[in-house]
């Protein structure tokens, strides 16, 4: 185990994590419960009970470390790691060979994007899908990044549309006002999905970045945040990717690092710090790296803060949308919510506000996806499950637009979109996404 | 290691009892794996009893099937959980045997507008509950602290109160009816549809607060209100302990009485005052309340005002009114921060809710301070004042035998002195295995009798709950 965990000793089993755990709620079995799963590693840690590896694995699997659990507990009980620690110590020791998880990981990892989009490609052949019995995505485009590392000028004019040219990846341009100390220049982390698999998201947000006058700059070397990794018990492989995109950054003169995506920053933010230590050789890097990264809602907040104007879009159209609140995204510790819409969503409440004629709508619990990364992959019958639940809240709210700020959300969204209504789905957006477009317009 | 866990010898269920529960409920609503069965051996008490195997019924007829089978295998002791959050014990497997999990009942069966009923079965969520009526405009209002997570079944098997119990009672007062399976396997029903029933015992009432010692609920109808228009807060406190009481009991003599009168003794106050920061409220003094008034619009602006002028006289060190619902978030937001903030006095807690007569409050609240002292163990202490019921909380290192002991001494000092003052040993969370020992203080040998008989007309063969109370 790389990282000491003993807050399952401050666990009191009073069941406040019950009702908010999409993995109990699946069926109200208290062996796929947080509290449960405390239970179990508590035992197997004292030996106090012979276990089966197995059974253990079976709870640990199902959970979807998206950690509402966490948000509520009264003890501070830290059950996404103590989770992601047993999983590390099953895999470890059960070492498997082969496993559809791993080749998806393997992927993944080696950054073979085209290996990803041709699989995802023959996955969604109807002939594959009826057979395989599940949804896959279907990638949306090129790559956002390319072979070079991009850097995109602060752009203050509203006048022009985004740039032709960072639609095709190739605008490469010198920055202009690299001195400039007016001008805040941030590094953007994609992750894999936002730049593999849905590349309209970065370059949205790019997009929103630079109309607000600032700098963006996108090295190549990023790849996956490793959540997948640590989810499935990759501790090694977690690592590497962390360790990569720490040097992906290093050394630039960035205000911070930008993510669209809630899963990536939790990874960054809250696992990262977790699995490294100083006698790891690029703990520095590792520590800078997930201190300076921030979601792009929080950065919008900073700059805010900084007395820069955020900039203020109209959409053609009138839309009536809810905003599913990611289980990973986080506000800022110190954000204190103003408007209705920062009351609603929080952060990201701040970007809704500056779009004219995008009205949100109320959900009424804000009910997990299902997604929980890998557990989509190797639940998907149960992952759909808690997706159909976060519909009828959706059905009820009656939107026609759903939004977000996730990659896996994203999926689970858009995979079930069309459970409401036969033959007529929802359609399921990022909010930076609908921001840029009211930036268009 | 959470002071050890304690396993008894497993029972030693026949498999074939086993099967025979997968033949009636199938497979997936039956549990019996070693690791499924740690995950139903605990509640919020420190204690751990491991069961044989775990049962997941739908309806009466099920449980009535469950509770003949265990009759026929060697009188198999059966134990109901809701949620599991109790503080007694009520929901553990304390002999082994099947724990029936009621958490796959939860439906809401029927709403009866016309009679202000509402039916349900035992595995619906108290919040659950309470939202979906508070949409139709109803409210059903006993409100224990766990009532978001814990279930209405465990809640009429303790017999669950709250804050709001100064004005609406607790849950006794709701329940109109039940459906039971007594330990023969039989299916009764209890109460009517009417607020007045006088057709022999009153077995409802005898029921609820049974500790599921008497039998199984598989439905539950509840008497509802119509939900109160608005609500405001005041935030008080005092120096001097008199004025205090002497100010909250002037408000219980109200007809407009609060709707909540929660206080914080001198040690609560002082345990959240590290950890609690606020702009707007300042937590201070000796002895302080949280007062709610609810009705309408006009009621509560009446109420608040004439709480103030009464409390004014008194002269309060601090009060804070606010109808804002971010102010009175902040408010409660203190009154929770009470329960985390104790963790820094030790990671043992021996968790007491007695009640006593509201005008003993004044001799309990000094009583508890010297026993802290005389023990030299931190006790904390905040409630339910409109009710008598104090929380007291005390304080220790688990890894101390020399301290525990002492808390053991301190427990027993104070349950003593609880029933000199006239009180009860268990405001709302039950006797269960935590507090039997201390029955004797307060009943005699003729008096446990009669509890124990009355079990056996329900339950002759001792399989529904054995172990709890007495």
């Amino acid at each position: 185990m790389s990282s000491e965990n003993k807050t399952y000793l401050n666990c009191v089993h009073c069941g406040k994590c019950l009702p908010v755990c999409p993995s109990y709620n699946i069926g109200f079995n208290e062996f796929l419960s947080p509290r449960g799963r405390v239970r179990i590693v508590l035992t197997d840690y004292t030996d106090s009970l012979p276990l089966k590896a197995g059974k253990v694995q079976e709870s640990m699997s199902l959970c979807l470390m998206c950690g509402r659990c966490e948000k509520v507990c009264p003890n501070d009980v830290n059950l996404v790691e103590l989770v992601a620690n047993e999983k590390i110590k099953l895999e470890e020791f059960t070492n498997k060979s082969f496993s559809s998880d791993k080749l998806a990981l393997n992927i993944l990892k080696n950054k073979r994007e085209i290996l990803l989009k041709t699989a995802l490609k023959i996955a969604n052949i109807p002939f594959v899908k009826k057979l395989s019995g599940r949804n896959s995505p279907m990638p949306e485009g090129k790559s956002f990044i390319g072979k070079r590392d991009l850097i995109f000028n602060a752009d203050t004019s509203l006048e022009k549309s985004p740039s032709p040219s960072l639609k095709n990846g190739k605008a490469i341009r010198q920055s202009a006002v690299e001195d400039d100390k007016n001008i805040f220049k941030v590094g953007y982390f994609s992750g894999c999905v936002f730049n593999g698999i849905y590349p309209q998201i970065s370059i949205d947000t790019v997009a929103s970045l630079t109309k607000n006058g600032v700098e963006v700059f996108v090295p190549k070397m990023q790849g996956c945040c490793g959540l997948p990794f640590i989810s499935s018990g990759g501790l090694k492989s977690f690592k590497e990717l962390a360790v990569n995109n720490a040097l992906a950054f290093k050394g630039k003169k960035l205000d911070y690092i930008v993510t669209s995506c809630a899963s990536c920053s939790y990874s960054i933010n809250k696992l990262y710090p977790k699995y490294f230590n100083e006698n790891d050789e690029n703990y520095t890097e590792i520590l800078d790296f997930s201190k300076k990264l921030i979601s792009i809602w929080s950065f919008f907040n900073q700059l805010k803060k900084n007395g820069f104007e955020i900039k203020k879009g109209k959409l053609d159209n009138e839309a009536e949308a809810v905003f599913h609140i990611p289980c990973h995204l986080s506000n800022m510790p110190d954000f204190k919510p103003a408007t209705v819409y920062e009351k609603l969503i929080g952060e990201p409440g701040l970007i809704a506000d500056k779009i004219e004629g995008l009205k949100l709508k109320p959900l009424r619990y804000n009910y997990c996806c299902g997604n929980g990364g890998m557990f989509n992959v190797g639940h998907y019958e149960l992952s759909k499950k808690i997706t159909k639940r976060k519909f009828e809240e959706i059905k009820e709210a009656a939107p026609q637009e759903i939004l977000t700020s996730c990659s896996g959300c994203l999926f689970s969204l858009k995979d079930q979109s069309g459970i409401l209504k036969h033959n007529q789905s929802i359609p399921v957006n990022h909010l930076i996404g609908i921001y840029a477009r009211s930036l268009r317009s | 290691m959470r002071g050890g866990i304690i396993f008894i010898e497993l029972y030693g269920m026949d498999k074939k009892l086993i099967n025979e529960f997968e033949m009636i409920l199938g497979k997936d609503r039956v549990l019996s794996e070693t690791e499924e069965l740690l995950c139903y051996s605990y509640d919020a008490t420190s204690k751990d009893f491991m069961p044989d195997a775990v049962v997941f019924p739908l309806n009466a007829e099920e449980i009535s099937k469950i509770v003949k089978l265990c009759l026929k295998y060697n009188n198999t002791p059966i134990v109901g959980r809701g949620s599991g959050s109790g503080f007694s014990g009520g929901s553990l497997p304390l002999k082994g045997g099947v724990v029936v999990s009621f958490t796959k009942m939860n439906r809401i069966l029927e709403l009866d507008e016309e009679n202000m009923f509402v039916t349900i079965e035992p595995g619906v969520i108290n919040a659950d509950l309470k939202s979906y009526l508070s949409e139709k405009g109803y409210f059903y209002p006993p409100d224990p602290a766990s009532y978001e997570f814990s279930t209405i079944g465990g809640n009429v098997a303790e017999c669950s109160g709250g804050p709001a119990a100064v004005k609406y009672g607790v849950t006794k007062d709701y329940v109109a009816a039940l459906e039971v399976i007594t330990g023969e396997g039989e299916i009764i029903y209890t109460g009517s549809k009417t607020v007045k029933n006088v057709s022999g015992y009153n077995l409802t009432q005898l029921f609820t607060g049974s500790e599921g010692t008497l039998g199984l609920f598989s439905k539950i109808m509840l008497k509802i209100l119509s939900k109160p228009e608005a609500n405001s807060l005041i935030l008080v406190s005092f120096n001097d302990i008199n004025n205090g009481f002497n100010a909250a009991i002037s408000l219980l003599k109200l007809r407009n009485r609060p709707s909540m009168l929660e206080f914080m003794d001198k040690s609560s106050i002082e345990s959240v005052k590290s950890i609690f920061k606020s702009d707007i409220i300042k937590i201070t003094g000796n002895f302080l309340f949280i007062i709610e008034a609810d009705g309408s619009k006009e009621e509560v602006t009446k109420s608040i005002n004439e709480y103030k002028n009464i409390l004014e006289e008194f002269s309060p060190v601090f009060l804070f009114a606010s109808e804002k619902s971010e102010d009175k978030k902040v408010i409660m937001d203190a009154r929770k921060a009470v329960s985390p903030s104790l963790r820094k006095y030790g990671d043992l807690k021996i968790n007491n809710d007695i009640a006593v007569p509201i005008n003993k409050i004044p001799d309990m609240l000094p009583f508890l301070e010297e026993t802290s002292k005389k023990y030299g163990i931190p006790i904390i202490n905040f409630g339910h004042f409109g009710d008598g019921n104090i929380h007291v909380n005390i304080m220790l290192d688990k890894s101390n035998a020399e301290m525990v002991e002492k808390g053991g001494k301190a427990k027993y000092d104070v349950l003593k002195k609880t029933v000199e003052l006239g009180g009860s040993l268990s405001g709302e969370h039950g006797i269960g295995l935590e507090k039997k020992e201390f029955m004797k203080l307060k009943y005699d040998d003729y008096y446990m009798n009669l509890l124990k008989n009355i079990k056996k007309v329900f339950d002759p063969q001792n399989i529904i709950n054995p172990g709890k109370i007495f």
